[in-house]
């Protein structure tokens, strides 16, 4: 059976790639990325799942999947004009993906799969800081995070939870590191651009730090996610993530403003 | 309510060069091919942000507009004017906008 070896959760902006290049050493984000990598090389994974919300590059209202698993053999990111960073090619894991897929709606979970995927910076920035040149195969999975209605945090918590069971029943010898992409609070081109929800993040934060999963799912209500602004919905792929953790606590979460960074260690 | 119309417009502005190369150079042209109101055309256009938000555009995508500094709007008068028909709010005071980088188009 597969293993998971590592589950983490960082966030995605564009601009700490550019920030890094023109003052090493001066950000939090740098040091947390740093220390987030030092885990993932320590825990040797074969495959990267990571759990993220398309920014409307792959998806947009003609077609937007509650949860969709992407199965492309390789794709391009990102494709925003805008993210001051390289552009990649990263490679998908087919058959990995096609398994998740059919366990996933064998178990009632009525997923979508795209064999096409343009990857967005949400996509990309955690894995140029996590998986340097691009060496490891990575299976995509979607949540919906930013448009009415979103999944429920509670369904978002057991579709982890069945993550972690299909990990465990494949029948192949790999070791997954599960990664949320995501912020925990924050507004982008909304009327409260640059105010953070400190409060929200705080308590986030602490329900994570005590290892109480299920308490930020039932708190996570798309109401509370809304008021905290319309990038907050990101906080669905960490819900997703702690459904795989099981009783583990985190080895540390540090805030960075409206930001997250966590790590679960298995092994 | 066509609203989907305009979302697709600035969608398109953001993930399709060719499209977006043809609404700066001809903006009339190319938004004659869309189903929109008379009210929605009148927004767009003149770059209400405030409108265009109270009628429920998404945030992510009106945000397209400041970024490719369309219909006058830019980085420096969106968050005024995605304010315009608000209370004021004490959390405004907090607000700023990011500085963009491009990545610059051939």
């Amino acid at each position: 059976m597969a293993k998971l070896v590592l589950a983490a959760g960082v966030p995605h902006p564009p601009r700490l790639v550019r920030d890094i290049e023109e003052s090493p050493g001066k950000t939090k984000g740098e040091a947390m990325m740093k220390q987030v990598r030092r885990y993932v090389e320590k825990a040797e994974p074969d495959v990267i799942i990571e759990v993220d919300s398309d920014h409307f590059v792959n998806f947009f209202y003609n077609n937007l999947p509650s949860f969709c698993i992407g199965m492309a053999e390789e794709a391009e990111g990102p494709q925003e004009t805008w993210c001051p960073m390289p552009r990649y090619v990263v490679r998908g894991h087919v058959p990995l993906a096609k398994a998740l897929f059919k366990y996933g709606v064998h178990d009632k979970f009525d997923l979508a799969a795209a064999h096409e995927l343009r990857l967005d910076h949400s996509l990309v920035v955690p894995l140029h800081f996590l998986n340097p040149s691009m060496e490891l195969p990575v299976i995509p999975i979607y949540t919906n995070g930013f448009v009415s209605p979103l999944p429920q945090a509670t369904r978002c918590f057991s579709l982890g939870r069945m993550l972690r069971r299909f990990i465990e029943a494949w029948d192949g010898k790999e070791r997954i590191a599960l990664i949320a992409s995501g912020s925990f609070a924050m507004d982008v081109g909304g009327p409260l651009r640059g105010w953070t929800d400190t409060e929200w993040v705080e308590t986030i934060s602490g329900l994570l730090i005590r290892g109480q999963y299920q308490a930020l799912a039932r708190r996570a209500t798309e109401e509370r996610i809304a008021a905290a602004g319309n990038n907050s919905g990101e906080l669905l792929n960490w819900v997703t993530v702690t459904g795989a953790v099981g009783n583990a606590k985190p080895l540390f979460v540090e805030v960075d403003d409206g930001y997250g960074y966590a790590v679960w260690n298995f092994d | 309510m066509s609203i989907y119309q305009i979302n697709k417009i600035l969608y398109l502005t953001d993930n399709d060069a060719d499209f977006r190369k043809r609404i700066k150079e001809n903006p009339d042209q190319v938004l004659k091919t869309f189903r929109l109101s008379e009210e929605e055309r009148e927004a767009l256009t003149s770059g209400a942000v405030g409108k265009l938000y109270q009628m429920g555009v998404h945030t992510f995508l009106l945000n397209h507009l400041s970024r490719y500094e369309l219909f006058g709007v830019n980085r420096d008068n969106y968050l005024s004017r995605i304010r315009e028909g608000m209370e004021y709010d004490e959390r405004f005071e907090e607000g700023r906008m990011p500085v963009q980088y491009f990545v610059k188009e051939k």
